[in-house]
């Protein structure tokens, strides 16, 4: 294999951040598509076909057409996409408005800081085992050379990781603070305590899978604590993935700890004055840290990204065995949307915190049990391991 | 110098959880309320003044749209104030079906408070949930007197028409399933650990702070006080019903919670009795044309689902109009003790304090 330039170097990463991005804008529609359809399951609500089917005009023209849709057996899922392609369309074109008392720069930079910060994350998660593929011969420039899955294989993608997710917080900040306006101060107030505070205990909880793996890299880490240890990685640490659960669901704002846009309390939170695409933007940065989180849980608890959850592949499955044997970004992706599917489920079933009481969950008991966990992966790592 | 100031805060006119147009003035020292004013009066069209200006008959349409999540328990205390001021007998018939009515006006109502009351919590499910169970009530009121949420049900005197074919169908089938519903959400609900940390012991109202404030209703009862005017003083069909008034004595968020679902237990009862003791007969007295007032004035209560709602009516000798009209509206007098309530606690609480007091703006503001 030839050793590519710098030019050749760069070129490929930046194929790699473009479909890092591609993945990015495709997962989190689709996301936002599959809440509104859980919901719409668990909460047993009528949907638009059935309460506009009846409407004059486009809307019950289109209404219509999704009620037939419901005939053709595979089709019949995607019901309701036309409603969120009207959404985006909406985000799109809607005027951005931009309140005279704000701080204009602040203003602007906030919703961009958010959703950087949330998509910088991906340099450090392999989506694919090894080579994602390889540029065939005749191309200009990197022909026949090998696209990795991931971005930036980096030996400390863990610090990276826990380091850029905590700017996206300033984001929040710096839009409740720019608006000038009450609730959304209020509400980025909010998100300071509590992503300050929900911080500690998240990155605690991720302290002892590296003390288990003894590595900070995304990929040996995540196969390690799958395969490379005499048990599965969940085991001990079952306790560390179900606070790493709870503090991932503040971190990224979701019921029960939506504090920062408590819709009841606070109107919409940090981004009350923010309409179009910059609220889009906050939006987008919501799902992608979902999903960040849960190609984090897939990695490190869910049994590695790209392998069967349980420890099956390298313990019960051999490697010969075909397709389940062998390493698959399927399996993380199954794994992530499980994770996601876990967020619309909690936000269908519990109510929520209130501000203090969020705090008191971080500080009085999440806190002290991370640190426990933490000496508990110490003691398997001594004794176990 | 750091300098410590208070921050003053509209929440409302425009708020999600202010049940409509409600404005209270807080006044916030960081996230806890020191002070706490509620201002109302953005939904105020004169119902009083314009039903003094209007017949007898025609008044009953305006008490729809002042509580217009319990327009029928409106409507009941409108027709039988006039009923006493005119000294008019309704047939017993009529008082079944008003009762029977009443009381599922009672389930919607306070469906309705479940659903935003978690709404504003954040239990979402819920909140569709209860509407889901609502819109059968809704179909009822609109097999009987075609409109679903406007009802003017009732007719001074009695009522317009009989119970149409079938309803007994429609009753039987929501009594079949009510109960398993109710289940549901309190499976969501009673049990669940943030809820219970939401509620209980939040917004708290002594039952001597109730009495001197004049609130009643669930609020009331949730604080011991077993004043429920269908005991007390019997109307309609009330004093032939088998029922209990549930009360509880920890006054806060949780207990009212408590009161409002065993109240809708004992309301499916209630409905119950009226369908299988049903009378035969007649479903209106024998009015004259236009009713003129003989006796100068009533005050007559009911027990909306809200609390007392009393109706004021002084007649004039000889005119077809109310000479004086004023309704004590529950909301109105139970939004007099949210500051009590929700002073000393934080931002959450007061959004729990308002569901959990249920106040519709239209009946506050009238």
């Amino acid at each position: 294999m030839p050793t590519p330039t710098l030019t050749q170097f760069i070129v490929i990463t930046l194929v790699q951040c473009l479909l890092v991005v591609i993945f990015v804008f495709v997962v989190v529609p689709l996301t936002v598509f599959a809440e509104r359809k859980v919901l719409g399951y668990l909460q047993q609500r009528l949907g638009s076909t059935r309460v506009a089917s009846g409407h004059v005009g486009v809307t019950g023209w289109m209404n219509r057409g999704m009620w037939k849709w419901g005939r053709i057996p595979v089709l019949s899922y995607w019901r309701g996409i036309p409603g969120l392609v009207a959404d985006i369309l909406k985000l799109i074109l809607k005027e951005d408005v931009i309140p005279a008392k704000a701080d204009k720069f602040v203003f602007f930079i906030a919703p961009a800081l958010s959703m950087v910060s949330a998509v910088v994350v991906f340099a450090a998660v392999s989506f694919v085992p090894g080579v994602f593929f390889t540029f065939p011969a005749w191309f200009p420039l990197v022909g026949g050379l090998p696209v990795s899955g991931g971005i930036a294989d980096i030996n400390v993608g863990l610090l990276w990781i826990l380091g850029v997710a905590s700017v996206g917080v300033y984001g929040i900040v710096l839009a409740g603070w720019a608006s000038n306006s009450k609730y959304p101060l209020l509400g980025g107030l909010r998100s300071a305590a509590q992503m300050v505070s929900y911080e500690v205990p998240l990155a605690i909880s991720l302290l002892a899978p590296v003390v288990l793996t003894a590595s900070l890299n995304f990929g040996e880490m995540s196969t390690r604590m799958a395969v490379g240890l005499p048990f599965w990685g969940l085991v001990p640490q079952i306790l560390g993935f179900l606070i790493y659960l709870t503090c991932g669901f503040a971190e990224t704002n979701r019921l029960p700890f939506d504090m920062p846009e408590a819709e009841n309390e606070l109107v919409a939170g940090f981004h009350t004055e923010y309409s179009g695409m910059k609220f889009g933007f906050f939006y987008l940065a919501e799902y992608i840290n979902m999903t960040v989180v849960a190609a984090l849980a897939a990695g490190f608890f869910l049994g590695g990204p790209w392998l069967l959850p349980f420890g099956l592949q390298g313990l019960l499955i051999p490697a010969s065995v075909p397709f389940i044997g062998q390493p698959h970004a399927i399996f993380f992706a199954v794994k992530i949307i499980f994770m996601l599917f876990t967020y619309i489920w909690v936000r269908g079933t519990i109510p929520r915190y209130r501000y203090d009481q969020v705090m008191s969950v971080a500080w009085k008991y999440l806190i002290p049990m991370a640190l426990a966990n933490l000496l508990l992966a110490a003691l398997v790592r001594c004794f176990a391991v | 110098m750091f300098k410590n100031e208070e921050m003053e805060i509209n929440l409302g006119p425009q708020h999600p959880s202010t049940h409509g147009v409600l404005r209270v003035k807080l006044r916030l020292d960081g996230e806890t309320i020191t002070h706490c004013r509620p201002m109302i009066g953005y939904l105020h069209r004169g119902v009083e003044k314009i039903c003094e200006n209007q017949t007898f008959f025609q008044g009953q349409v305006w008490t729809d749209r002042m509580d217009y999540c319990s327009a029928v328990a409106n409507n009941l205390g409108w027709a039988e104030a006039n009923e006493k001021l005119f000294g008019i007998t309704v047939p017993r018939r009529a008082q079944y079906i008003r009762t029977m009515l009443n009381e599922f006006n009672r389930l919607a109502s306070h469906l309705i408070w479940l659903a935003t009351h978690a709404l504003d919590i954040g239990a979402m499910t819920v909140f569709l949930y209860a509407f889901r169970e609502r819109e059968d009530i809704l179909d009822m009121n609109e097999a009987f007197c075609g409109s679903r949420l406007t009802t003017t049900a009732f007719r001074i005197g009695g009522l317009r028409e009989d119970l149409p074919p079938g309803f007994e169908k429609l009753v039987t089938k929501f009594l079949a399933k009510f109960p398993s519903c109710l289940e549901e959400y309190e499976n969501l609900l009673s049990e669940n650990r943030i809820w219970k940390k939401r509620t209980v012991g939040v917004a708290k109202l002594s039952a001597e702070d109730a009495i001197a404030l004049g609130v009643t209703g669930p609020v009331l009862r949730a604080a011991g006080v077993p004043y429920d005017i269908r005991k007390a003083f019997p109307y309609a069909a009330y004093a032939e019903m088998d029922f209990e008034v549930p009360t509880k004595t920890e006054a806060d968020t949780y207990a009212r919670y408590l009161v409002r679902m065993e109240e809708m237990r004992q309301s499916a009862r209630i409905i119950q009795q009226c369908m299988d003791g049903m009378p035969e007969g007649p479903v209106m007295a024998k009015l004259p044309k236009i009713l003129r007032a003989e006796v100068n004035e009533v005050y007559h209560a009911t027990e909306a689902p809200k609390g007392e709602i009393g109706y004021y009516l002084v007649g004039e000798k000889g005119s077809g109009n109310p000479y004086r009209f004023h309704v004590r509206a529950p909301g109105f007098i139970n939004l007099q003790a949210l500051p009590k309530m929700a002073e000393g606690g934080l931002i959450a609480d007061i959004v729990a304090a308002i569901g959990t007091l249920d106040i519709v703006l239209g009946e506050i503001d009238r």
